[in-house]
């Protein structure tokens, strides 16, 4: 046990005290918020303010057109209309002049053909999307009134239906569609989270074993630990070098949430509120209350129970994968043929997980998250929807299972790879490894 | 010190033998010789005394006491493929390496200062190993392997890789620490290391031990009563008279010095007689075989 701790300390110590670790561990939460920053902007970039002059002659659209921030109705006489279509070449402010004829008789067809829009310049999609749209409501508001139907009524018409879901397994509690999303959104992320983990500290776990062994430090070591332990601290050495990044990261993001939030206040406090950025503000406060209360109703104690055993069972479970891989190997572009057979069942996890979205209960999510080389993910992805207490069970004593004949599995190939040189290893030796 | 009865170990489920029936005694505080081609089994009998792998059969006693766990932290091993980490200062390397054999941390600070000033590279201690220079790791090396004062020292081709100034310092450490009390194992193929240290000595090849015992027997053993001898002032008839009665090869006549090399059972004070007749001795030996010569005639006779 001791000298599991002095491999694990090691192991933690050189890897924390790298420069790359160092520099990796700051700039990356930096460098992911740059990234989303460049991809807004360039989003952002691309959004165009239009104005649209609107020679409404049949008087029908005028009060019914609402401008907004992309898209800016001015309406204009209809007397205008010659010289200002004239000078719309040269005139930068304006975008395009709609022309709306008078509607005679009912005949909307008339009005259709009628219609033009004039313009400039190349005009956004969106921005005739809009008009288009725009001009179809007004038109069918108005066919509708002719029908004699009575707005309310209308409204009563399209109302959708809710369809109230009652869950008996789960204390009779209802999934609003707004619950179903926080969950879903909280199941990808566990997901995504535990997806990685496993990728990336598996990969330096496989990293760490080629190193020695490339070093010809390796066999100094075994002879003083068992090869076993060895693996074992090197696996842990780099948990704890993955939680120090966690934590690392997580205090850096809440410490920027904080100083962001504080300074959205302030900018919203200081700006001139108009009615509707009143409005938005309760929106977002409500939707806040909302998604934290939905967050609040799930069980968290179970999600957390979860969450750490799953990602700590899967992440042994492929690091101790790794661990023979990384062994069986001389160096790392050796490794590829066999670290498609740690990542692939990862992605079928994975990919599974997303169609299990729709149906977390459904038989596809019951065995991927039952068999131990997709359950540390798909178990994680389904738990925020509640899963019965004997699969949780079943699946954990499976993965544990498994998990402890992976290790050993991995700790025999291990055994005999570590001391091997200039040796490719073909699948057919790493059976004989195994089993001699 | 340590004793090794029939052991057996084979790999790749019995298809390759490795040692067959393999027997050894080294004394307490004596330097063994494990002479061998590569292949031989040599590194495989070094690993079953390190516990990196077992044998099939047999057993191994380190005074005594059947060979355990326990033994690891008096043993210290420097294997033919050696390293140490590159990323890693000095002074951390062998702290972790002497605390994995059991030493504790003071402990170990206070031996590694007595190591590093008598090999002179106290001044090391907090750089990498990356910035150092290849002789300058091997004293690490070097230090790793002895630092927790083990009782059993096993080195496998110890040489290789030294450079000669390196090669005589590390020698004259092992005879040191052998004057001491430390039992060494020393594996190696080059001849001329075995008879310049070794007092005893184990030959194997294809798995099996030819021949074993103190270096002095084994060349006795291997001896052909094959005499040199370089005479003056010869008398030709004598001579010719001589060369009847003895098997004579190697014949050379330089500046009136005639040498050649005899073969004769009748003993030496015999011959020595004859050759006086023959003319002035000026020089006669007794051709002892080097370690190589008996090395190559073992391993041929065996094979």
């Amino acid at each position: 046990m001791n000298n599991i701790f002095l491999i694990t300390k090691r192991e933690f110590l050189t890897q924390v005290k790298k420069k790359s670790f160092i520099i990796l561990t700051l700039l990356a939460p930096i460098l992911i918020i740059a990234f989303g920053a460049v991809i807004g902007l360039m989003f952002k970039a691309n959004e165009s303010h239009s104005v649209i002059e609107v020679v409404d002659k049949s008087g029908l659209f005028r009060d019914q057109f609402k401008s907004n921030d992309k898209l800016d109705y001015q309406f204009i006489s209809a007397a205008d209309e010659k010289a200002k279509v004239n000078n719309l070449k040269d005139n930068e402010s304006l975008d395009g002049i709609l022309i709306l004829p008078e509607l005679k008789n009912q005949n909307y067809d008339e009005l259709e053909s009628g219609s033009r829009l004039i313009v400039n310049s190349k005009i956004g999609l969106d921005t005739k999307q809009k008009i288009v749209s725009d001009i179809s409501n007004v038109i069918k508001k108005e066919k509708i009134k002719q029908l004699g139907i009575q707005e309310v009524q209308l409204d009563d018409l399209d109302k959708s239906f809710t369809l109230k879901t009652i869950n008996v397994s789960n204390d009779n509690k209802e999934d609003s569609d707004l619950a179903f999303g926080v969950k879903t959104g909280l199941s990808m992320i566990l997901m995504y989270v535990t997806f990685m983990f496993i990728i990336i500290y598996g990969v330096r776990v496989m990293r760490s074993v080629l190193e020695e062994k490339n070093n010809r430090v390796v066999e100094i070591i075994i002879s003083s630990v068992k090869p076993f332990e060895l693996m074992m601290g090197k696996i842990l050495g780099v948990t704890l070098v993955a939680l120090t990044q966690f934590i690392i990261w997580i205090t850096m993001s809440v410490i920027g949430a904080l100083v962001l939030n504080t300074g959205f206040s302030s900018l919203q406090k200081n700006m001139p509120g108009g009615n509707e950025q009143v409005m938005n503000k309760l929106d977002i406060a409500q939707l806040a209350t909302q998604i934290s209360h939905s967050l609040l109703e799930m069980n968290f104690p179970l999600i957390i129970f979860v969450f750490i055993v799953f990602f700590l069972l899967g992440y042994i479970f492929y690091s101790s994968i790794y661990a023979a891989i990384g062994s069986a190997v001389d160096n790392e572009t050796e490794t590829q043929q066999f670290t498609l057979f740690a990542v692939l069942p990862l992605m079928l996890g994975m990919y599974g997980s997303f169609s299990l979205m729709n149906n977390p209960d459904g038989p596809l999510g019951f065995w991927l998250s039952i068999i131990p080389f997709t359950s540390p993910v798909a178990m994680i992805a389904r738990i925020p929807f509640g899963v019965p207490a004997w699969q949780i069970a079943l699946s954990i004593a499976l993965l544990l299972g498994t998990t402890i004949f992976m290790i050993f599995l991995a700790g025999k190939i291990y055994r005999v790879g570590i001391l091997m040189y200039g040796n490719k290893a073909t699948l057919k030796e790493l059976w004989k490894w195994i089993r001699g | 010190m340590l004793k090794a009865e029939h052991i057996k170990k084979t790999y790749n489920a019995g298809k390759k033998v490795a040692l067959d029936d393999f027997s050894i005694h080294v004394p307490q505080g004596s330097i063994y010789g494990l002479l061998g081609p590569n292949g031989a089994g040599k590194t495989s009998f070094i690993r079953i005394i390190n516990q990196i792998t077992q044998a099939d059969s047999g057993d191994i006693f380190i005074n005594g006491e059947k060979l355990n766990p326990n033994h690891i932290r008096d043993i210290g091993y420097m294997p033919e493929e050696r390293g140490l980490y590159k990323n890693m200062s000095v002074g951390d390397q062998i702290l972790y390496f002497a605390e994995l054999k059991g030493m504790s941390k003071n402990d170990a600070l206070q031996e590694a200062k007595k190591w590093f000033e008598k090999l002179n590279i106290d001044q090391w201690w907090k750089k990498k190993l990356s910035e150092l220079s290849k002789g300058m790791a091997q004293k690490i090396q070097f230090v790793v392997t002895v630092l927790h004062r083990p009782h059993l020292l096993i080195l496998d081709e110890p040489f290789s890789g030294f450079d000669p100034v390196n090669a005589n310092l590390i020698k004259d450490q092992i005879i040191d620490l052998k004057n001491n009390g430390t039992t060494i194992i020393l594996s190696t193929h080059r001849m001329e290391s075995v008879e310049e240290m070794c007092d005893y000595v184990a030959l194997i090849n294809n798995s099996k031990k030819i021949i074993d015992g103190k270096v002095f027997d084994v060349r006795e053993k291997f001896k052909k009563n094959i005499f040199g001898v370089t005479l003056s002032e010869v008398s030709n008839d004598q001579f010719e008279n001589f060369k009847n009665r003895y098997e004579i090869f190697n014949l050379s006549n330089e500046n009136n010095l005639v040498s050649f090399d005899l073969k004769n059972e009748t003993g030496q004070n015999n011959i020595l007689l004859d050759l006086v007749n023959v003319g002035q001795v000026r020089s006669f030996d007794e051709r002892i075989p080097s370690m190589n010569e008996v090395f190559i005639n073992a391993v041929s006779n065996h094979s």
